[in-house]
């Protein structure tokens, strides 16, 4: 819808910025989320600095990597232009790795952390959504219901706006469930597990969705199978509790 | 505890069928999503049609390369672009040695925006490129595919399906990255 906007001579893509602030707001929520459970909020902030930079870096050098020969003749290529050239998959697996060693180092309780990192999640995940719509141009199918938008030209469902619905609702239920917590991790699944749910509803509006060879919607499978293992983890620590 | 744990049991089999079944109620074919959308410069309508010539009067239009019934069937990747662009002038390089690599396999196509043939004969010389760079002065290709900003490339898959569409520079590893995709498909 608006891939780039213009600040006088100076042209700025969408997606990155809104992306650029959906991470500093993620931050700064991580920070007030682990102050109020009580954790190292410093070390928490510092977690997911090394986690957004592991993940940056390591999807950049894993698309380095995959075409080391392309990069051969063109060395300026690894740093610049940065606006794609990612691996997301293998960004995410080095993110990971880099927050649970820095969360190991720092001896940070591995479950109430995840439950200050859920809202962090959720909040980065809107910005992913907003980023969509706003610079990708992702778009929901045609549809004839009140509320539908215009884009290229059909009436189709703000189905970006239901992502965001949906992680609003997550956040919702997290803080909700902030003062009532029963056993740690409870936050964080509950979180996922709602916004999960969320997804695999929505997903069914997206029109600009990855098929499996029979059509199925990735996303949906993965939202399906996540949501599974958070109840099955919620049934396991709500027994032991 | 045994109740429990039996509720929780009973949630996650009914989350698993209620989800599965939304998962098969919203299947849909990738043939169905991709016909009876309007053509437009968008990820997964149909790319625009077009006609342009080249500055030695050889005619290239999209539909011969990047339609179910063209005869030799390809990807097409276009490129918009001008002389006076600085990060198309750094591109140019990766897009020549990715039209010689890929040469019979995808089509690269360089759509320049509203100069003179004779502007950008000295810029093909300049360069050495020798892919097909096409005039469209009248800008009436560059407003089909809603260019703003340069370079801006496109790529379009063999069946004439917009798969991507990149604002900015970009370089050898990306083109690769692309193409192998699109050559997968």
């Amino acid at each position: 819808m608006l891939p780039t906007f213009s600040l006088g001579p100076l042209v700025f893509p969408t997606a990155p910025l809104i992306l650029i602030i959906g991470a500093w707001l993620s931050l700064w929520l991580l920070e007030r989320s682990a102050q109020s459970l009580g954790l190292n909020h410093e070390a928490v902030y510092g977690l997911g600095v090394v986690g957004l930079l592991a993940g940056f870096v390591g999807a950049r050098l894993a698309f380095v990597l995959l075409y080391w020969d392309a990069f051969q003749q063109d060395w300026l290529g690894i740093i610049w232009p940065l606006h794609t050239g990612y691996l997301p998959l293998a960004g995410l697996v080095v993110g990971v790795l880099g927050a649970f060693f820095y969360g190991r180092f720092h001896q940070l309780p591995p479950l109430t952390t995840l439950d200050a990192l859920a809202p962090a999640l959720v909040v980065a995940l809107i910005a992913v959504s907003l980023a969509d719509w706003l610079g990708w141009g992702g778009f929901g199918t045609v549809t004839a219901v009140p509320w539908a938008i215009t884009q290229f030209g059909l009436r189709r469902h703000p189905v970006q706006a239901y992502e965001l619905l949906g992680g609003l609702l997550a956040l919702a239920v997290w803080w909700r469930l902030l003062i009532r917590r029963r056993f740690e991790g409870q936050l964080f699944l509950v979180t996922t597990a709602v916004y999960s749910a969320s997804r695999l509803f929505v997903e069914a509006f997206r029109d600009d969705t990855i098929l499996t060879g029979d059509g199925y919607r990735l996303m949906q499978i993965i939202s399906l199978a996540i949501l599974l293992a958070c109840l099955y983890a919620l049934r396991q620590l709500t027994v032991d509790s | 505890m045994p109740t429990k744990r039996f509720q929780w049991s009973i949630l996650l089999v009914m989350a698993a069928l209620l989800g599965g079944s939304w998962i098969v109620m919203s299947q849909e074919t990738a043939v169905v999503r991709d016909t009876g959308r309007t053509p437009a410069p968008i990820v997964g309508h149909p790319a625009p049609e077009f006609e342009l010539m080249t500055t030695g009067g050889d005619s290239y239009s999209l539909a011969t390369y990047a339609h179910p019934d063209a005869r030799a069937a390809m990807p097409v990747i276009l490129n918009f672009w001008a002389t006076w662009c600085g990060p198309c002038r750094i591109e140019m390089p990766h897009l020549e040695r990715a039209s010689q690599k890929y040469e019979g396999q995808v089509m690269l196509l360089a759509i320049n925006q509203m100069e003179t043939p004779a502007q950008i004969d000295t810029f093909a010389e300049e360069m050495g490129l020798t892919f097909p760079l096409l005039v469209d002065q009248d800008r009436v290709v560059n407003n089909r595919y809603g260019v703003i900003n340069l370079p801006t490339t496109v790529f379009i898959d063999a069946n004439g399906i917009v798969r991507e569409v990149i604002i900015g520079t970009i370089n050898q590893a990306i083109l690769e990255d692309r193409i192998g995709r699109l050559l997968n498909e």
